[in-house]
């Protein structure tokens, strides 16, 4: 299983976690992880510290988590990316449209 | 075609076994022709190409599973005559055996007639699925193929300046989702794009039509590459689907300006290399790929760089530096760019970067689409200029007014624009327009629309933003010039108490002729005015120690004018422009 999704005890925070490739055929997977979430006002963290590739369809995955994640009045933090998936992140600017840290 | 008899092939060392099939068989319709040992079994599969195959597992010289793992090897994945074990041996390692060779069902005996019968319906049924399958895929395959010509003709054959022009374009699919793009402005100026839509095949080529002809519209009729950018960015957000957007890459080149313009939007870093192969500047990327963001970033600008003779532009795509080698290493941007500039010297930049790839590749499957532009910045024809000019007709006398104006223009139009429009309205494609509506559309156009735009920059920077042009002489200073004039264009729109204040007003007069026309262009503007003598005295005696990089744009309207005077301390300027059939 390349994405696995948590909800913490408290409801308050919602981590997904991806491992090593982050690309079209894990589409379906990340999908899932959230897309029957329905609370209001939840954090979302993409843990993308265990990710070594990730392609342009995935950036495509992680705006349609943005969209969910705006519909639900939550947040979008992307947590600790390696470099490489952060180079990718800064080419697409990412960075002027949700956190990154 | 259900009438048509199909073939059967049985391959049983038992005589009476291959006759006992043999009846069943016909009496479902089919022709029969036998082997009695593996060997001669795979012999006649070759010969004969059956529909269908009976195989015995325990036969002499070779045995039925050898012979049918031949035969699956012949036929490959796509091809499926089924085949199906018939045997007496009635266990499980018979079974698991019977699969792992190839076989796609395994029959066992003692069976009724019923049962035999029953079993070949159902295996001809699924090897009629794989059949109509195979049919549909080679329609989509065909389909593919058309749209992509046809898309390759309305995208790339239609493009400005191929011979000049080096391109690299790969696809990973037969669609590619990279697109590249050049298209003549009415001045003189190439623009430039090279695009990555997200994924690939045909799902990320939709895009590519409507890029491509907004793309072109707007840069025919005059609009800047961030006012392009601007309108396709909109565009693509309502088209795309949410996980869909375009990473590109764009470059207005000015050969008269000597400047490019470059925005980069989610692209790998572009280059501007010298005629040496030396790397002079990198653009990164600056701003999230087109169609993800309903409108641009409010602090969007492009760079601006010097350009000289000798110098090219060079766009990729991802697909480059995240190729693989067959150990799974990255080609990257190190071995991209000793290649380009190995490339440069030859001059054969986009056969050396090929030649590189290949070799690092060696055959590997393609992931991404891979694709490169590589611009020249000089050596672009001129645009054609019809008038005949001489620097006399530049009148300094500000008291000189034209009395042979007796009778009345045709038409006019006037545009006075003031404050926050004057950053965010370009007033010449505007104008052009209703030149063209009332007009029609024509070659000498071109003429007075760098006419237009020189005088409107002109009064825009040195008179209402008051920039001082000797800025531009230095290198330093050229960027610091950019730098302020976004800055002060800002402030403008900040500042709307001032704004009716600042304005830049363009008036149009035409007077039909004979054979053409005339059209007097008069732009005033809100600024203090220059000391025009003092200026073409500057000029003159820094174009004579060959370091003037300011000033061009009032030769080349010169040029292009009948007349061309300035006026009320240098904040109105009046040109006349005269063309003939």
């Amino acid at each position: 299983m390349t994405v696995s999704s948590r909800l913490s005890s408290d409801n308050k925070q919602m981590v997904i976690s991806i491992n090593e490739r982050f690309d079209f055929s894990s589409h379906q997977q990340f999908r899932d992880a959230y897309n029957n979430e329905r609370l209001k006002g939840l954090t979302y963290i993409l843990d993308l510290s265990k990710t070594e590739y990730m392609d342009s369809s995935a950036l495509g995955m992680i705006l349609l988590l943005k969209d969910h994640v705006h519909l639900y009045s939550g947040d979008l933090i992307i947590s600790k990316p390696s470099a490489t998936v952060r180079k990718i992140l800064e080419i697409a600017q990412f960075q002027r449209l949700m956190t990154i840290e | 075609m259900p009438n048509s008899h199909k073939l059967a092939l049985i391959v049983d060392d038992s005589k009476m076994q291959c006759k006992l099939l043999s009846v069943l068989l016909q009496e479902e319709n089919y022709q029969v022709v036998v082997a009695n040992d593996g060997a001669s079994g795979v012999q006649m599969y070759i010969e004969h190409q059956p529909d269908l195959v009976l195989m015995d597992i325990n036969m002499p010289i070779m045995d039925g599973f050898e012979a049918t793992r031949r035969i699956k090897q012949l036929s490959g994945a796509g091809n499926l005559a089924p085949l199906i074990f018939i045997t007496s041996m009635d266990n499980e390692q018979a079974f698991i055996e019977s699969v792992e060779a190839g076989g796609d069902s395994i029959l066992v005996r003692p069976f009724s007639p019923q049962v035999f019968k029953a079993k070949i319906k159902a295996i001809q049924r699924i090897s009629d699925l794989v059949e109509q399958v195979k049919g549909l895929q080679q329609e989509q395959q065909n389909d593919a193929e058309l749209a992509e010509k046809m898309m390759s003709g309305v995208i790339e054959a239609r493009n400005y300046g191929l011979d000049k022009i080096g391109v690299i374009k790969k696809a990973a699919t037969i669609f590619s989702g990279d697109i590249q793009l050049s298209a003549l402005c009415p001045n003189g100026n190439i623009h430039v794009l090279l695009g990555d839509f997200t994924g690939h095949g045909l799902r990320s080529s939709i895009g590519a039509i409507p890029v491509t002809e907004t793309f072109r519209a707007m840069t025919n009729k005059g609009f800047s590459i961030l006012e392009i950018v601007s309108q396709l960015n909109k565009q693509l957000h309502t088209l795309l689907p949410g996980d869909l957007f375009f990473a590109a890459s764009f470059a207005c080149i000015s050969d008269h300006e000597r400047s490019a313009y470059i925005f980069n939007a989610g692209l790998p870093e572009g280059y501007l290399f010298n005629g040496e192969g030396e790397i002079k500047k990198q653009f990164s990327s600056s701003h999230p790929p087109l169609g993800i963001l309903p409108q641009l970033l409010p602090d969007t600008q492009l760079e601006v760089v010097q350009i000289y003779s000798g110098d090219r532009l060079v766009f990729i795509t991802d697909g480059i530096v995240e190729a693989r080698n067959p150990e799974g290493e990255l080609y990257g941007f190190p071995r991209f760019e000793n290649a380009a500039i190995a490339g440069i010297k030859q001059n054969q930049l986009v056969n050396k970067v090929l030649n590189s790839l290949d070799d690092f590749c060696q055959h590997c499957e393609q992931e991404d689409d891979i694709s490169l532009v590589d611009v020249p910045c000089s050596g672009w024809q001129k645009i054609e200029f019809n008038n005949k000019t001489s620097p006399e007709h530049l009148i300094l006398n500000e008291s000189l007014i034209d009395d042979e104006q007796t009778y009345l223009p045709t038409w006019s139009y006037h545009l006075h624009l003031t404050g926050k429009l004057l950053k965010t309205v370009n007033p010449i494609p505007l104008v052009m327009n209703q030149i063209n509506d009332i007009e029609g559309a024509g070659e000498h156009w071109q003429s007075l629309y760098t006419i237009l735009t020189e005088l409107f920059v002109n009064a825009l920077d040195h008179g209402v933003l008051q920039l001082n042009s000797s800025l531009k002489d230095s290198a330093e200073g050229f960027s610091q010039y950019f730098n302020e004039r976004a800055k002060r264009l800002d402030n403008l729109a900040v500042n709307t108490i001032n704004s009716p204040d600042n304005f830049v007003r363009i008036t149009l007069e035409y007077f039909p002729l004979s054979h053409g026309g005339k059209m007097i262009i008069n732009i005033k503007d809100s600024g203090k005015g220059f000391d025009i003598v003092d200026v073409m005295k500057r000029n003159n005696i820094a174009e004579n120690d060959g370091i003037k990089l300011s000033g061009r744009g009032v030769e080349l309207v010169n040029q292009l004018c009948d007349t061309l005077e300035y006026l009320e301390h240098g904040t109105s300027v009046t040109a006349s422009y005269i063309w003939h059939d």
